[in-house]
């Protein structure tokens, strides 16, 4: 990693946000991020590409009289011409709902660059990628095999008029491996992958083969799905999408916009009172973690929803100024790492407790349609038949529906046991409508 | 540039290897309810290096010019670490061309205030169509690229590929019932395509109102008329994806179940990639390989008749590479992708195509559409209920799933209405989305179709 470019870019981040409040700009703020990376992939069970990449870019933010203009490039002796053309810009942008950026306040320390990491050679990534094919072709010599695996090294900085320069640095790896299996016109997709900013235990090509190789075995055989209100046993990895118009609802924007269910709503009771969901950007190492925001805010852990009951919008600086509201350190009004709390039983007694119902491991098309009030219809990508608790087989050609806010509104059941990273359990909810070809 | 490129080439210890190197200025302006919610603009260049040595790949991105010979050496040794087969990549005609682009009104000289005066024109005509208008987003992006190729076969292009885009999107509300509308237009000919839009923004407001009266589909099995817009994405995504070879050319069943000559139709069936069709947004002279595009049957009487291909696909399947190794941008190698891709006339009059069906539905307009290889699903902007075949009420959350092989043995009508969309689609695969493309079709008439109820 070339760290001087990041070092001297600080100076020249200053002389830009200079060069903005002398062309009118009352406030101002610079990025700019550098990232290196290496990364392999296999083919048809065999080595087909390896390569690295490296990227530099840039963005500018500028205020004038009350209006928002941006711009972004990737040629650092362009810088100039960006902020002048930010600036010609903001006379005909967005109206801001700030006056300026803040000065820099306490930050909560957070661990997201690893020297383990950086040590992750390409040949141990290539060594990885093909000991995760071995064990699948193993199970079926006739599956088509991807694996692939890369490393990055990233530093970014921020300077505000608000007197923030902020750098941070961070490091990641992930590792995957994906099969394709073909029957006719019979196609089954299965993978699975994981990503960490420190080199620990989670890199396990082993561990990762065998939870597709767990799928391949599920899906051995088709069989026809139940129809109707069923319940439905959804995996960690899974429960993330399902929770995806929630966190669309508690988005500052889609609030003060009008375009949330949510709205108005603090203190309600609004989801099962089994749930409790965390936003936790100081988790060392995860992938969201993030001591500030792109508008210099500190992040901070927060309860979003708290036995089901509303706690928090998410608020960006300018969303804040809109809704009347503090902002949380969000960018974008987006949360960085959802934790949900764990519940009681672990998930083998769940799913042992299924008599009739669906275990959905992918979907295909779902976000389509109006998820932003929590409908949904979609197909089931990939998942199984539940009966008397044990899984009997893979379910095709199979459609489910409903409304997510009526969905997780009671009757939803979590797992005591976590995701390997902590995050999420496994879930049980009720009444999901399915519908088959066959039906 | 020519000779920047194929000077860093000599540089290649590899059995082939290719520079490509872009720019690109791009800007975007959008309202967000009364508010303009961005305006922006970005200015990158940039570019890939790949080299091919034993049938393994290496590949280096950059994004600045200097070190181009050091990243050609590195990018060959990396496919030195890769490769154990053989290097099969098909030959195409040499390539030495510049394609600059006169744009008939170039948006690159219309200024900001105009564009802000007509999206605010469209922005208001959604805000005040109906009382139950909540929200409205209208988008304004435009986007010169230029592409410069070279390889070390001494093949050389250099493309121009300018494109701009409005699309709006109307919010409209009762109580907790949000509905939504959508449109838009794209061109890569000239700024005046984005006017004159104020009928179609009207028409999009006034649909999404009528939503909120408008019942649910009721899920069930049904016979559905796709509108061509509708269609055209259907066949895009459902079939267009598994006619990309390099789904296909290593993977020894998908080769089976692939194989030219199959049937997968119906016998007036046939669908046609064509990167050289007229002013489309997939259209261009080369794709990212320097292959020159063309047309392409896919299906020609309802029998599997081509792939997409790359150049090591094209070589791997003993095929003519078809001007179909696209890349979305500067940092990523190109990949099997389609242009413009749309289903052939038939010879039913939509009336007839109507009078054929008791009870169905009318799916118009798409959402979105996904599929995983056999399986898809799609979610239409409306639909209609068909009642002895007579178009009835309006009908909102119209998903439509099921099986390709299945589906496309079930058209049992092709309407003589072909259009091909100008509001130009974004594709997404391999993780490069949005790729500029186009679809097209007559109306098309499906039987036995699975439509998602809540």
């Amino acid at each position: 990693m070339r760290k001087p470019m990041i070092e001297n870019s600080e100076s020249r981040l200053r002389q830009g946000v200079e060069r903005a409040n002398s062309a009118g700009a009352s406030a101002a703020k610079l990025s700019l991020g550098h990232s290196e990376s290496t990364h392999c992939s296999f083919e048809r069970g065999r080595l087909k590409e390896t390569g690295s990449s490296e990227s530099l870019s840039y963005n500018v933010e500028v205020l004038v009289d009350g209006r928002c203009g941006t711009s972004s490039g990737n040629r650092i002796e362009k810088l100039d011409e960006m902020i002048d053309r930010a600036i010609v810009l903001a006379k005909v942008g967005s109206t801001a709902h700030f006056n300026a950026y803040p000065p820099p306040g306490a930050l909560t320390p957070v661990k997201t660059h690893s020297e383990r990491t950086l040590g992750l050679a390409r040949e141990r990534m290539i060594e990885s990628c093909g000991q995760m094919v071995e064990a699948l072709r193993e199970y079926d010599p006739d599956l088509f095999i991807s694996a692939t695996g890369s490393r990055n090294e990233s530093e970014d900085i921020t300077v505000t008029t608000g007197g923030v320069c902020h750098q941070a640095s961070r490091t990641a790896w992930s590792l995957s491996s994906h099969v394709q299996r073909t029957k006719g016109t019979d196609i089954l997709f299965a993978g699975y992958g994981r990503g960490w900013c420190d080199l620990n235990e989670f890199y396990a090509p082993s561990v990762i083969a065998g939870r597709v190789l767990v799928d391949l075995r599920n899906a051995e055989k088709t069989v026809e799905p139940p129809t109707g209100k069923v319940k439905a046993y959804i995996p960690p990895e899974q429960l993330p999408a399902f929770l995806m118009p929630f966190m669309a609802g508690i988005n500052g924007r889609n609030v003060a916009k009008g375009d949330s269910p949510l709205a108005g709503r603090l203190g309600e009771q609004v989801l099962a009172k089994s749930i409790t969901i965390v936003d936790h950007p100081h988790v060392d190492y995860a992938s969201g973690a993030c001591e500030i925001d792109s508008d210099g805010i500190p992040t901070r852990k927060q309860t979003l929803f708290e036995n089901g009951v509303l706690r928090r919008f998410l608020y960006d600086l300018d969303t804040a100024g809109l809704a009347g509201a503090e902002p949380t350190g969000n960018s974008g009004c987006y949360p960085y790492w959802l934790l949900v709390t764990p519940g009681v039983r672990p998930s083998s007694e769940l799913l042992a407790d299924i008599d009739d119902g669906i275990y959905i491991k992918a979907l295909i098309g779902y976000g389509q349609g109006n998820i932003i009030n929590g409908d949904f219809s979609c197909n089931v990508g990939l998942g199984y038949r539940i009966h008397n608790g044990e899984i009997t087989g893979r379910i095709k050609d199979t459609m489910i529906a409903g409304n997510l806010y009526d969905l997780f509104a009671e009757n939803v059941e979590l797992s005591s046991d976590l995701d390997h990273a902590g995050r999420m359990p496994h879930a049980v909810i009720e009444g999901l409508s399915v519908a088959s070809r066959s039906a | 540039m020519k000779a920047r490129l194929l000077k860093a080439l000599q540089k290649s210890t590899a059995d082939y290897a290719e520079i490509r190197v872009e720019t690109e200025d791009s800007s975007v302006i959008a309202y967000r309810g009364r508010e303009v919610e961005t305006a922006g603009t970005s200015s990158v260049r940039g570019g890939i290096v790949r080299a091919c040595t034993r049938g393994g790949w290496g590949m280096v991105t950059f994004d600045s010019l200097a070190q181009l010979g050091e990243q050609v050496k590195e990018a060959c040794a990396c496919a030195k670490l890769v490769g154990e087969e053989k290097t099969e990549l098909a030959e195409v005609e040499p390539v030495d061309a510049e394609k600059p682009v006169t744009l008939e009104h170039d948006f690159r000289g219309v200024s900001l205030d105009d564009k802000l005066a007509l999206l605010k024109a469209y922005n208001d005509i959604i805000l005040g169509a109906a009382p139950s208008i909540e929200s409205s987003s209208v988008g304004y992006g435009d986007s010169f690229r230029t592409v410069y190729f070279a390889s070390t076969r001494g093949n050389y292009f250099m493309e121009q590929r300018p494109r701009v885009t409005c699309r709006f999107m109307a919010v409209a509300r009762d109580g907790a019932l949000v509905q939504r509308a959508y449109d838009g237009i794209s061109s890569t000919t000239t700024y005046d395509a984005v006017l004159g839009m104020e009928d179609k923004v009207r028409e999009t407001a006034e649909r999404a109102d009528a939503l909120l009266r408008a019942p649910k589909c009721e899920g069930g099995t049904y016979s559905v008329i796709l509108d061509p817009e509708l269609a055209g994405v259907f066949v895009h995504e459902a079939f267009g994806h598994l006619s990309e070879a390099d789904l296909v050319y290593e993977n020894a069943q998908m080769r089976e179940l692939m194989c030219l000559g199959r049937e997968v139709g119906v016998a007036g069936l046939n669908v046609i990639d064509d990167g050289s069709l007229g002013n489309y947004t997939g259209t261009g002279a080369f794709d990212d390989e320097g292959t020159p595009t063309g047309e392409t049957y896919l299906i020609r009487g309802g029998a599997l008749a081509g792939h997409l291909h790359s150049l090591e696909t094209a070589a791997k399947m003993g095929a003519k590479p078809t001007g179909n190794a696209r890349a979305i941008g500067r940092s990523v190698p190109p990949i099997c992708r389609m242009t413009n891709t749309y289903v052939t006339n038939g010879d039913i009059p939509v009336g007839e195509l109507f009078a054929g069906v008791d009870r169905g539905v009318y799916a118009c307009d798409a959402f979105g559409g996904q599929t995983a290889l056999e399986m898809f699903t799609f979610s239409a902007g409306y639909g209609y209920r068909i009642e002895n075949g007579q178009r009835g009420e309006l009908l909102r959350d119209v998903t439509l799933t099921g099986n390709v092989f299945q589906t496309l043995k079930s058209i049992d009508g092709i309407g003589n209405d072909l259009v091909i969309s100008k509001r130009g689609g974004g594709c997404g695969k391999g993780g490069q989305s949005p790729l500029p493309v186009s679809v097209g079709s007559p109306h098309l008439r499906i039987r036995d179709v699975v439509i998602g109820g809540g």
